[in-house]
């Protein structure tokens, strides 16, 4: 039986130009991963060990690969529809919502198997290479694959259902990504060994939310991580229950909400904290501290107005809301510093530095792109770019406007975090100096990534595109050149992966915070100069198509 | 320049996107404090004519000034002098309607201690105070008209260039908004105002320029536009029965030239058509039908309303007329005008 949904989701997907892009890249991106490592002397060891590392880098570029692209497709187009009002119409026509819900997931599903596929002649020369069980490796390999993709695009079409705009979507998407992902693996390297035993086994039920546990064990890479103790195995069968159970919640509670009921929102009538009675407003002003509702006030003779406007048309510029935020960050910075201190991890500094760094870098890679991609191309989706260029307001204070307010936003949240830092500087007063280049480091990728989202942002018409191709280039900057550091030592040599790694400022940070793994590199100074060309590519990019935005046409 | 002077001048303005012609050697002017009714269908090139004025587009040849100003090279000044309101509503989430105001009027470098005062006013004008906590995204349609017609009005423009301001608004808010434009106009500024709809702007235009498939058809009062068309007249004949509709129109349609079409109606027994003939000429068609032992119950001229004024002068020359299924055409390649109720499909 066909679908109208699926047809027009997969054709339709298909056709677009980034998704040609998309296509072009991941064959590019297997094809030069197989190319390096191929034999040169076309000669291949018999025990199969050099096969094995091809397919282990193989493996997580492709993990990485779904992981960075997959999410987005699901967890825009629910809203997309919704906004543009097609949804309404879907769902009063005949189709059965659960065949909405199909066609869409079919839909993206169709499409990310596309890449996956393009893998497939990559994944065949590995093969060729023997060493490798066709079952054991590969089926288990695309097996898990396979799930991820069904969990992500379940998970996206989900977030998609409740999000209000695109780019909250994608941020959500993305958070909870890295949360089932990344996060889920924390709690089971605290507990392991531990006499607590149903936490132990909780824990690593919790862990297999992630694909990566069961990754590992088909690489062999099991015991990384485990301090010695061996992990149990069964990680992939795991995998399978707990990510079926996942996808398949995530499709219900979507499927539930593919009513008409979706559109019945109250939008908010506005009252405001003055109209209300005299012991709501004390009420008020004790439990906010600062209140939402309260009538802001004019716009100062000194600020820029377009900064203001960009805070308060954001959900989170909020006062109130940036507050929690910042108060959120200080707090597990300052957490994650007292871990380390208190000793009950024998973890050292340099480890809790560096996870300082990766969820810095993370905070900045989740929070920039939805907020400066859309700078320019949410005024165009919306018409008032046409109204914005009729007031008196030049182009550049319209641009410095927007982008101090991103500034600001990602300035205090990032201060925020310092205190973990202070706290270590007070217990090894050695690290001062690095921690000072630590910061500049943070710094210069959080310019990096405003300047450079805005900049991408600029070339789109719409929020939503604009701001999944920033998100998937900063995450390919960051997430990308991980990989090759992965491979470090069996599959790429020390100098290749020391002048790839020099693009990545977060591998910069890492390293100055010497943090096992990544204390061996030099990347210092080409790291600053990269990415501070960088940041000036961006910057012209960004002002002159800006510039020629502004121009009668 | 003197108050009498025109503050809008348009001459041979014309825009092309690549072959197509988008607009075509356009040349009006428009005194202080009148209202310009622009009318056309969709497609006619209003929009493009007005994002020329404001400066969003570059014209492919001629020039428009407005209070003197060049539309290309005084951008800076057309800022100050046009308060514009595009056919877009153009909002931000999470803004309420004053934070909204507010941010527009800082863009205009209206000072503080002036800025709540001007808000206010504004707002009352737009008859849009009650809404001043609303969020924008909780407004309908109608109040959002309102809330940009006082974000046009912010930073007090001589001339106000409203693009569609009534789509959209029902029957009552139209009245409000046409009551708004006309104390505008009072007040001495001067509108351009578009609509798809003639007599929406009928009532409260001084001029009206009527534009279709990029060129201007008929430019100046009402009055003068109206008595352009209504050369031609159209006449209804009502019969007592429809047996011999077929005959009589045969008849009519051997008097009329061959280009003025007869159509009938068999259930109503009426048959109408538009000629240029005159008063005797027509007396003779109905002795004719008389002579000829039809029954005739009623002879009239049908008032040519502003829809068929509309659309006659709007259709190409090479257009098929509209016409109801109802009716059967008797003779004629093509009428000039569409005839009866069929003129309300516009
Ligand atoms: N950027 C563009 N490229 C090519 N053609 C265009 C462009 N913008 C407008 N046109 C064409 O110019 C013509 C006039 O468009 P315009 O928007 O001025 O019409 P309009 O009178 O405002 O119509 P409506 O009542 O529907 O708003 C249309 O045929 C349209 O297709
Ligand atoms: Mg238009």
């Amino acid at each position: 039986m066909s679908n109208p949904v699926l047809e027009r989701e997969f054709i339709g997907i298909l056709r677009t130009r980034r998704a040609f892009a998309m296509q072009v890249g991941a064959a590019m991106t297997f094809a030069i991963l197989i190319l390096l490592r191929w034999p040169s002397d076309g000669q291949v060891d018999l025990s199969g060990i050099q096969a094995q590392q091809m397919f282990q880098l193989f493996g997580y570029g492709l993990t990485a690969v779904i992981v960075l692209f997959v999410p987005a497709f699901p967890a825009t187009t629910l809203v997309r529809e919704r906004r543009q009002g097609t949804l309404a119409l879907l769902l009063n026509s005949p189709l059965e919502p659960y065949r909405i819900y199909w066609g869409k997931l079919a839909g993206v599903l169709g499409f990310v198997s596309l890449p996956v596929l393009m893998s497939l002649p990559a994944a065949m020369a590995c093969y060729a290479m023997g060493g490798l069980s066709l079952q054991h490796d590969l089926l288990a390999l695309y097996s898990v694959m396979a799930i991820a993709c069904l969990q992500y695009a379940a998970l996206g079409l989900w977030v998609g259902s409740l999000a209000r705009t695109a780019d909250s979507s994608l941020r959500i998407t993305y958070g909870l990504v890295f949360f089932m992902t990344i996060v889920v693996l924390g709690p089971y390297q605290f507990f392991q060994g531990k006499p607590w035993e149903w936490l132990v086994t909780a824990s690593l039920w919790l862990r297999s939310v992630s694909p990566l546990p069961a990754l590992m064990e088909i690489f062999g890479h099991r015991d990384a991580g485990s301090g010695g103790l061996m992990s149990p195995t069964g990680n992939l069968m795991r995998y399978a229950i707990t990510a079926g159970i996942i996808t398949a919640g995530f499709a219900l509670h979507t499927l539930l909400r593919l009513t008409p009921k979706i559109f019945d929102r109250a939008r908010s009538p506005g009252v405001i904290t003055e109209d209300r009675s005299k012991a709501q407003q004390w009420f008020r002003r004790f439990v906010f501290l600062v209140d939402p509702q309260r009538r802001s006030g004019l716009i100062g003779p000194w600020t820029n107005p377009v900064m203001v406007k960009e805070f308060r048309s954001r959900r989170f510029g909020r006062s109130s809301w940036m507050l929690r935020l910042i108060a959120l960050c200080a707090v597990t910075s300052l957490g994650l510093t007292y871990t380390s201190t208190a000793g009950t991890m024998d973890w050292g500094v340099e480890t809790i530095g560096g996870m300082m760094v990766v969820l810095q870098v993370t905070l900045i890679i989740l929070l920039i792109p939805g907020l400066a991609a859309g700078l320019i191309s949410s005024e165009r989706e919306t018409g008032s770019w046409t109204l914005l260029q009729m007031t008196p307001l030049s182009t550049s204070q319209i641009l410095r406007g927007k982008l101090l307010s991103v500034t600001w936003t990602v300035s205090l949240i990032l201060l925020a975090t310092l205190p973990g830092y202070l706290v270590m500087v007070a217990i090894e007063p050695a690290l001062t100096r690095q921690i000072y280049y630590v910061l500049a480091c943070l710094l210069l990728m959080a310019v990096f990534a405003v300047v450079f989202s805005a900049a991408v942002g600029s070339f789109f018409r719409q929020a939503a595109p604009a701001t999944v191709t920033a998100y998937a280039s900063l995450v390919a900057l960051c997430g990308g050149t991980m990989l090759v550091w992965l491979g470090r030592d069996s599959t790429f040599d020390h100098s290749t992966v020391e002048s790839l790694l020099a693009f990545n400022p977060m591998a910069a940070a890492l390293a100055i915070m010497e943090v096992p793994g990544f204390a061996r590199y030099q990347l210092f100074p080409q790291a600053w100069w990269f990415i501070s060309a960088a940041i000036a590519v961006s910057l012209v990019t960004l002002a002159s198509q800006t510039w020629r935005l502004s121009r009668p046409r | 320049m003197g108050p009498a002077d025109p503050v809008v001048v348009i001459e041979g303005l014309t825009k092309r996107y690549g072959e197509f012609t988008a607009l075509d050697d356009l040349s009006i002017s428009l005194n202080r404090g009148q209202i310009l009714g622009f009318i056309g269908p969709n497609g006619a090139g209003k929009t493009t004519t007005i994002k020329i004025l404001v400066g969003q587009l570059r014209p492919t040849s001629g020039t428009a000034r407005i209070a003197g100003a060049d539309c290309v090279r005084d951008a800076a000044k057309i800022k100050w002098l046009v308060g514009y309101m595009p056919d877009t509503f153009g909002g931000y989430e999470n803004m309420r309607v004053r934070e909204y105001l507010d941010f527009f009027g800082a863009a205009y470098k209206i000072a503080r201690p002036q800025r709540q005062s001007r808000i206010d006013e504004v707002m009352e004008i737009a008859g849009a105070t009650y809404m001043r906590d609303r969020y924008l995204e909780s407004l309908s349609h109608g109040m959002k008209q309102r809330v940009a017609i006082a974000r046009t009005l912010l930073h007090d423009p001589e001339v106000l260039i409203l693009d569609e301001p009534a789509n959209g608004l029902d029957p009552q808010a139209r009245i409000e908004m046409r009551a708004i434009l006309l104390r505008l106009a009072e007040a001495g500024k001067t509108l351009i105002v578009t609509s798809h709809i003639l007599p929406e702007l009928s009532r409260i235009c001084d001029t009206v320029a009527i534009m279709s498939h990029g060129r201007l058809r008929a430019f100046g009062t009402l009055k003068e536009i109206m008595q352009t068309v209504s050369q031609q007249r159209s006449i209804e004949v009502q019969l007592v029965s429809a047996n011999r509709i077929a005959a009589a129109a045969e008849l009519i349609q051997q008097q009329l030239s061959a280009h003025e079409e007869v159509t009938r109606s068999p259930a109503e027994a009426t048959i109408r058509f538009r000629t240029a003939q005159s008063e005797e000429q027509l007396a003779q068609i109905l002795a004719l039908l008389i002579a000829a032992g039809i029954p005739v119950v009623q002879f009239r001229e049908l008032q040519s309303d502003l829809e068929d004024t509309f659309l006659s002068i709007t259709r190409e020359p090479d257009e098929p007329p509209l016409a109801d299924e109802e009716e059967s055409r008797t003779a004629g390649p093509r009428s000039d005008a569409p005839v009866g109720n069929a003129a309300e499909v516009g």
